[in-house]
């Protein structure tokens, strides 16, 4: 769960932040791209640090931390099963090829948690939406996912509440057998769903109350616009990329477990 | 012609053979400001759904006769068309607010009617300047307190410059002095833009002084209409239960002894400034004939039932919550837990039955220590009734709900039937006993609630919010019930923002504010300390509020209901009126 917690957006005022959330979409997406385009082990600390930056440039060290603390177990078990597989497979010795090769796929891991945490931490869902909208994605779905993401916190204090209640009414859950647990779970389950149903009807009722809907021209009172430190972070992206594909590419290949040049 | 005009209107929900509103007819003319009041299911928030056109449009049913808002008849025009003229505001902000942040949500009504982004700011920048929210402008929603979310709600039917403001109780999950902030925002609104304010409210001691119309609404009929001081003085209004200020129904009980008001006063200050003049020559200069009674504070010593030592508490995410809380409660204390929104009354309450571990200190029951027990065991002893019976009715039938808790006790089925039976007279459900808790109305519901935990008989009952959503009615049955369990030596704890409750129970009160408590003892002493009570974002009840003008004229401070004050005011004023 904290994996997933750590990924929530924090407000901050920052480069990162304020950055158009198209291009730093495309910026995770290369970085991506780049984390999976490489098997070996020194490209993959390269791109690993080359986040390292934007990190400290968001300030949000301590979240990412979180984030990767949290991975760090299947941190482990990536690196342990891929020792483990390789030699009882291969060559039934240890060598510091197998050793290089998971600690790559490790570092790969890493690196891609670390990707997306950067866009998750510093895009504010409503920023997500807008880039939605400019991509044409119907209001309606827009609207739900926004809805979504406003009511998670509200959600969770109910059911918190609604467990609090039944307890104070005697309610074991975690006393009995399997089929036992899960039947415990129901008195918690129907109020929450009852409360779920009736809210929605009164959500509609306010909408409807707010005019959702009135014009087909809506407006929005915020609006995406490429600024020039936006561009010039596309540049840099595609360069990056660029610069990327050419080391793949054009460069002698880094010795690799399986064999030159492979990409997986 | 009128903003509002109503001709008779009757509607049936669908699925259903009796009217919810029959007769009404209402002319509403520009800028009043009306307060909606009757018992609970009397229609009146129906009636509030028919003014945007909710009903009949969103609910179907059959609606006969016409509504008309400044000339647009309701069932021609769709509802985002009226909902221009009218902004209806719900009782619950949580489930009106869309957007993520403050700003965002304002905007909502507008982009949705397309207006421009330059307009847009405009708009929004008045909505937060009259609604005092203009430092909170970028804040995310979920962060807000209870009493923003609420201005919130405003401020976002605002922007859309709606004529007419229609609002649910407002203020029913607030703090007295949130729920003031809330009716002084609209008090501006409507005497400084001339906004027409129709408002649903309870709790007439808070809303009676800014209304200049009264309607009171019984069985889906209008019984009452006019001036506030007309309406509180009809016997009709009084014999259907409906809140009096405590103030006028003690003007009315000193007028009928011969005391002469020119107009019956709905706020203290009023009261004060119609009777100064009738004090006696003495009393009015103020010759202190009575005596400072702050040294009356009634100590306790009996048996430690609950208590609190050194108690500190953070939710994950380091909130604090509770900062250092010292408390003792004792075996058959009456104690009332007040303080503003977000104080950790709750979070307190959690304490008491393991529901909540303390992050440092103890919670000791009964010299044992809270942490080396379950939950299931401490309830056994501690009862605890939370705010909202929705988060916890979930069986088929009435009965089931009340026997959910015994059978996770393992009481015997006969035991049970008896319990059962019990709680159900005790609390007047007999006659629900075989209905689904959701087919009865939200009072019934909370009683449900209630029931479902005193089958079992806890020695200590802890409510949270037992007076929210309740009539006049229901409250007074509420406080007649607890003086019954006292009277049976349990030990009750109430967390409440419901002032003049507490004044006509007069419980110990405990104060609290940011995490911790601010002051302890019993009521007369802690409802005389209006700098304290400011502090905690608590009001004084309005009879002490005179009583705190009348003690400059040497008249004991210390009086909080209505009876005393009487007694007090015929002994020393009564027999000197002409």
């Amino acid at each position: 769960m904290s994996l997933l917690e750590s990924l929530r957006f924090t407000r901050g005022d920052t480069f990162i932040h304020n950055m158009d959330p198209r291009v730093k979409f495309l910026l995770t997406l290369v970085s991506f791209a780049a984390s999976v385009m490489f098997l070996e082990l020194v490209p993959l600390i390269v791109i690993f640090l080359i986040q390292l930056p934007l990190i400290v440039a968001a300030k949000v060290v301590r979240e990412w931390y979180k984030s990767v603390k949290g991975a760090s177990v299947i941190a482990v078990i990536i690196f342990a099963s891929n020792m483990l597989s390789f030699y009882y497979f291969r060559d039934r010795q240890l060598t510091w090829a197998l050793v290089e090769y998971s600690l790559a796929l490790t570092v790969r891991f890493i690196a891609l948690i670390t990707s997306f945490s950067v866009f998750f931490l510093t895009t504010s869902p409503d920023k997500l939406s807008l880039a939605l909208e400019k991509v044409k994605v119907p209001y309606e779905f827009n609207f739900a996912f926004i809805t979504a993401i406003r009511f998670v916190p509200v959600l969770a204090d109910e059911a918190q509440t609604i467990m609090d209640a039944q307890r104070s009414r005697g309610l074991e859950l975690d006393k009995g057998n399997f089929i036992t647990r899960v039947r415990n779970y129901i008195p918690i389950l129907l109020p929450l769903i009852i409360n779920s149903i009736r809210r929605s009807l009164e959500l509609a009722e306010a909408m409807e109350s707010r005019a959702f809907g009135a014009t087909e021209n809506r407006t929005n009172i915020y609006e995406l616009r490429m600024r020039g430190s936006d561009y010039a972070m596309l540049f840099i992206v595609l360069l990056c990329f660029g610069v990327m594909v050419y080391v793949k590419l054009y460069l002698p290949t880094f010795s690799g477990l399986l064999g030159e040049g492979s990409i997986i | 012609m009128g903003l509002i005009e109503v001709k008779d209107l009757k509607y049936t929900y669908p699925h259903s053979e009796k009217p919810v509103l029959t007769d009404i007819s209402l002319t509403v003319q520009p800028g009043e400001f009306i307060l909606l009041t009757g018992p609970s299911g009397c229609g009146k928030t129906t009636f509030c759904r028919c003014l945007n056109g909710l009903v009949p449009k969103f609910y179907s049913g059959v609606m006969e006769g016409t509504v008309k808002i400044s000339g647009l008849d309701t069932r021609e025009n769709p509802i985002m068309r009226l909902a221009q003229h009218v902004g209806l505001i719900f009782q619950n902000p949580d489930n009106q607010i869309f957007a993520l942040t403050v700003e965002k949500d304002i905007a909502f009504g507008l982009e949705n009617l397309g207006v421009s982004k330059d307009e847009m700011y405009k708009e929004i920048e008045w909505a937060v300047e009259t609604t005092g929210l203009r430092h909170l402008r970028q804040r995310a929603t979920h962060e807000l307190s209870g009493g923003q979310k609420q201005r919130l709600t405003i401020a976002s039917v605002l922007a859309m410059r709606p004529q007419i403001i229609v609002m649910d109780e407002p203020t029913a999950f607030l703090d007295p002095i949130g729920a003031e902030h809330i009716f002084s925002v609209l008090d501006r609104l409507n005497k400084v833009f001339g906004i027409t304010i129709i408002l649903i409210e309870h709790r007439m001691d808070l809303a009676a002084k800014y209304v200049d119309r009264m309607i009171v609404f019984s069985e889906g009929k209008i019984v009452n209409d006019g001036e506030p001081v007309k309406v509180f003085a009809d016997d009709q209004t009084r014999l259907l239960g409906v809140g009096i200020p405590r103030v006028f129904e003690l003007a009315r009980r000193l007028s009928s002894r011969g005391v002469h008001f020119n107009r019956f006063p709905v706020s203290a200050h009023e009261f004060y400034n119609e009777f100064k003049t009738r004090l006696p020559e003495d009393i009015r200069r103020g010759d202190g004939r009575f005596e400072d009674l702050s040294e009356f504070t009634g100590e306790y010593h009996h048996n430690p039932a609950i208590e609190v030592k050194d108690v500190y508490f953070t939710y994950p995410g380091n909130v604090e919550a509770l900062n250092d809380v010292s408390l003792t409660i004792y075996h058959g204390d009456y104690v009332a837990i007040m303080g503003e929104n977000g104080a950790g009354k709750t979070t307190l309450v959690k304490h008491f039955n393991g529901l909540l571990k303390p992050s440092s200190g103890r919670v000791v029951f009964h010299s044992v220590d809270v942490s080396t027990l379950s939950v299931a065991q401490l309830a056994r002893n501690i009862g605890l009734v939370f705010q909202n019976p929705d988060d916890q009715l979930f069986e088929e039938t009435v009965e089931k709900e009340i026997s959910f808790a015994l059978r996770n006790f393992g009481f015997d089925e006969s035991v049970i039937e008896k319990r059962v039976t019990w709680a159900l007279n005790l609390l007047d459900l007999t006659e629900y006993r075989h209905k689904s808790p959701f087919t009865l109305s939200g009072g019934e519901r909370k009683r449900v609630a209630l029931a479902s935990v005193l089958a079992w008989d806890p020695d200590i009952l802890v409510l949270d919010e037992p007076t929210i959503g309740q009539d006049y009615g229901q409250k007074e049955r509420l406080r007649h019930f607890l003086t019954h369990l006292r009277s049976q030596g349990k030990t009750i704890v109430i967390v409440t923002h419901d002032v003049e409750f507490v004044a006509e129970s007069q419980p110990r009160i405990v104060l609290m504010a940011g995490g911790h408590i601010v002051d302890d003892g019993v009521s007369k002493k802690i409802m005389t300390r209006p700098d304290t009570l400011l502090s905690c974002s608590v009001s004084q009840p309005e009879i002490t509020r005179l009583f705190d003008k009348l003690s400059d004229h040497g008249l004991p401070k210390d009086v909080l209901d209505v009876d005393e004050a009487f007694d007090i005011l015929m002994r020393n004023v009564g027999g000197a009126s002409p």
